[in-house]
């Protein structure tokens, strides 16, 4: 049993929070607030300093396969709402692609995510709320892939050399990477300006070379895809939660009502204390999940615990920092406003801790 | 970072499963049982402990020389989670709170006399903390040491002193210096409970726990009963706290009640083709109690964790107890929701896996979360030690 962190993980960590703490300026952020929300020498300075190569392999230029490096790479994007959406990117095709892919693919693709190159990922599908199933054919015809169908709120695909499709077909699904001008993009605006798109692929044609993974063990990448996404989410999640419980201290140890500091009245003190435990929870049940992922590809139940104690964190604590920074809270000059949004997103994204308890409840009482 | 048992551990959780299965006997199970054997103090118990000690079993983590095995606080909290799985009322509060406070700071006597016989199971302990008027705000405790000759008369009044019923000793907080401020006069007694001036009165709880109110009439008590320096009680007050929060909110027990309730849920056919666990609703119950318990179990384990560093930190000893207390609560209710009205009957031999349980749990487990410290204070500390916002008032 050890709870630490390694010393490179503290000094990912705190580099991590250097460069994110001088990128994410208020003045900065405030830049994307209108504009595509995606700040390229932010990426530049990231790929740089070798950030995108955490939890990659060394032999592919990464700085090792361990996804709790990872999950501090995410959990800082979330603490500092940097204007990056990399979780498509560094967790769905990175990571899937390492597990599932061969040698040649994998040279080729992660050594030019570490150099900074955007992929995506389009997995989810509007009104399926199982994205193990998807709705998308694919059908295999003369060594070709031919792919229809219709994904959403896949992150800056606008940027992307390719996206990351999953389809159904006769093989069972299929992982299959699809260069970007193959399809139809269509921008949707959502609650925290993340850039999201809509992306239609009407009988769309690649090699069956772009299947990612060997045959018949698609629904197998497709599951470890869809779980690490949960756990990279939750550890966004973490880092917006964690923000917005540090704001709630430093607010009301300061803001004076009644002719003492608002933090000594037990009714805010409490809230907050329920924020730290909350906090302290998804932390944990994080690390367990990440740590997990690293050695078995199929830790449904713990991802699932993950982005359950996610949703409820971001959703509870959310609340309770605008209700305890009164009208502070959601005035667009100060900080806090643009946390909450992010925390809807993570919330929702990849299954709310409604449709996930759901979930988890089939699987333990079918002892799965 | 590695958050698992390593493979020594889990032989151990193991090989005490099955030392637990032949220690606990139908004998014993049959006194733990009766309703004024259910903290135990029986024969039938005694016994059992007496034969867990010599068998070298309690106190895995404490120093040779007291007879322990000086394994890891880890290995502590598998004995303290396997046992209590069994549902055997170990008293936990002398092995793992009282008896290290008592090993570590005790007078020669107490280390050579206390210490060893709780290690060999022959001696259980009340707590003296609570009184009429000091609750909460425990420092302000009356019950008075005064010097005399060579050791200190004690006078005063206890309440919710548990198991003094069939205690050896009271772990007793009294006020030595009546100058000083609250926190700063008290010194901690080992006080023997077959002392003609000791009396109790019994308190009859809501869960059919039976707790006492306990009287200290002209006790007098030699030098060597003293624990700690004198007037310095109020530290080992807090570490033997701090030690107890972790051992109340155990995950062992609320683990072992689910998988119990899972299987009869299971088991349980509604008409002919579908079991109790089919139900939507029922799914979702069972998973918010999985849910809950993994965090419960990941903060025990951190808490263990963080003890083997011997840094335990305030804030998050208080989390254990404010989480682990208020789960217990809402985990009882859902997994009553799930058995419906089944779960009030007190005798279920329909139902005899659970043998009751949750009718009997959800009625004790009101007192966690203001035993062992209130959660009110707990929060107070969380908010100061972990979040470092200003003191309340």
């Amino acid at each position: 049993m050890d709870f630490s962190e390694l010393s490179h993980q503290t000094e990912i960590r705190d580099s991590l929070d250097k460069i994110l703490s001088e990128h994410c300026s208020q003045e900065r952020l405030k830049e994307y607030d209108s504009d595509f929300k995606h700040d390229e020498s932010l990426l530049s300075l990231l790929s740089s300093n070798g950030f995108l190569g955490l939890g990659l392999n060394e032999k592919y230029g990464g700085s090792g396969e361990d996804l709790y490096d990872l999950g501090i790479l995410f959990e800082r994007l979330g603490y500092h709402a940097a204007p990056l959406s990399l979780s498509g990117c560094l967790a769905d095709v990175a990571q899937t692609i390492q597990k599932f892919s061969k040698v040649e693919s994998c040279n080729k693709i992660l050594g030019s995510i570490i150099a900074g190159e955007i992929y995506t990922s389009a997995i989810l599908e509007p009104s399926n709320q199982d994205p193990e199933n998807p709705i998308t054919e694919a059908k295999i015809e003369n060594n070709q892939v031919v792919i229809t169908g219709t994904k959403y709120l896949s992150e800056i695909a606008s940027i992307a050399k390719s996206i990351l499709i999953s389809a159904s077909s006769i093989e069972g699904v299929l992982l299959v990477l699809v260069d970007t001008d193959q399809v139809k993009l269509t921008e949707l605006t959502s609650t925290a300006n993340t850039p999201l798109f809509k992306v239609e692929l009407d009988s769309v044609k690649v090699g069956v070379e772009s299947i990612i993974h060997e045959k018949g063990r698609g629904l197998e990448a497709l599951k470890y895809l869809i779980q690490l996404n949960m756990v990279m989410r939750s550890y966004i999640a973490l880092g917006v939660t964690e923000k917005m419980t540090s704001l709630i201290a430093g607010y009301t140890s300061e803001r004076e009502q009644f002719g003492r500091v608002i933090g000594t009245f037990q009714a805010v003190s409490h809230r907050a204390a329920d924020c730290f435990i909350e906090l302290e929870c998804l932390r944990l049940v994080n690390q367990q999940a990440s740590i997990n992922l690293n050695t078995n590809l199929d830790c449904e139940n713990e991802a699932l615990i993950s982005k359950i104690w996610a949703g409820n964190a971001c959703h509870k604590i959310s609340y309770s920092a605008q209700h305890l920074h009164g009208g502070m809270g959601v005035d667009k000059d100060y900080v806090l406003w643009r946390y909450c949004l992010l925390a809807k997103e993570c919330e929702l994204i990849n299954g709310s801790a409604s449709q996930n308890i759901d979930r988890l409840g089939i699987n333990i009482t079918t002892n799965q | 970072m590695l958050i698992q048992l390593n493979q020594k551990q889990t032989k151990l959780q193991n090989e005490l499963q099955e030392y637990f299965e032949s220690i606990i006997t139908p004998e014993l199970k049959k006194e733990l049982s009766q309703p004024e054997h259910f903290e135990g103090g029986g024969p039938e118990f005694k016994k059992a402990m007496r034969t867990m000690g010599s068998d070298g079993w309690i106190g895995l983590s404490w120093k040779k020389e007291f007879g322990g095995k000086e394994l890891s606080p880890i290995e502590q909290y598998i004995f303290v989670e396997t046992v209590m799985r069994t549902g055997f009322p170990f008293p936990f509060l002398t092995t793992e709170s009282v008896g290290p406070m008592i090993a570590e700071h005790g007078s020669a006597w107490a280390k050579e006399e206390i210490a060893t016989k709780i290690l060999k199971g022959e001696i259980i302990f009340g707590i003296g903390y609570s009184e009429p008027n000091s609750g909460t705000d425990l420092a302000s405790l009356q019950t008075k040491a005064v010097k005399q000759g060579d050791g200190y008369l004690i006078n005063g009044q206890k309440m919710w002193t548990s198991l003094a019923n069939f205690s050896d000793y009271i772990w007793l907080a009294t006020r030595t210096d009546f100058e000083a401020k609250n926190h700063k006069g008290i010194s901690m007694f080992i006080v023997p409970t077959d002392d003609p001036g000791f009396s109790m009165s019994p308190i009859n709880t809501l869960g059919d726990v039976r707790t006492n109110a306990t009287f200290y009439d002209n006790i007098h008590v030699p030098e060597s009963h003293l624990v700690g320096e004198l007037n310095q009680g109020w530290s080992l007050i807090t570490s033997q706290l701090n030690l107890e929060r972790l051992a109340l909110v155990n995950h062992g027990p609320v683990e072992e009640l689910y998988k119990d309730v899972l299987i009869t849920a299971q088991s349980t056919k509604i008409n002919n083709d579908q079991c109790l666990s089919d139900l939507s609703w029922v799914k979702h119950n069972f998973a918010q109690v999985h849910t809950g318990i993994e965090a419960l179990k990941l903060i025990c384990w951190k808490q263990t964790w963080i003890m083997e560093s011997d840094q335990l930190n305030m804030a998050e000893a208080s989390v254990a107890k404010v989480y682990g207390s208020e789960f217990f609560i809402e985990a009882y209710r859902l997994m009553m929701e799930i058995m419906g009205e089944l779960s009030i009957l007190k005798n279920d031999s329909e139902l005899k896996i659970l043998n009751a349980r949750l009718e009997r749990m959800y009625r004790t487990a009101s007192i966690l979360t203001f035993g062992g410290g209130t959660n009110e204070v707990q929060r107070d500390i969380i908010a100061m030690a972990g979040l470092l916002m200003p003191r309340t008032r």
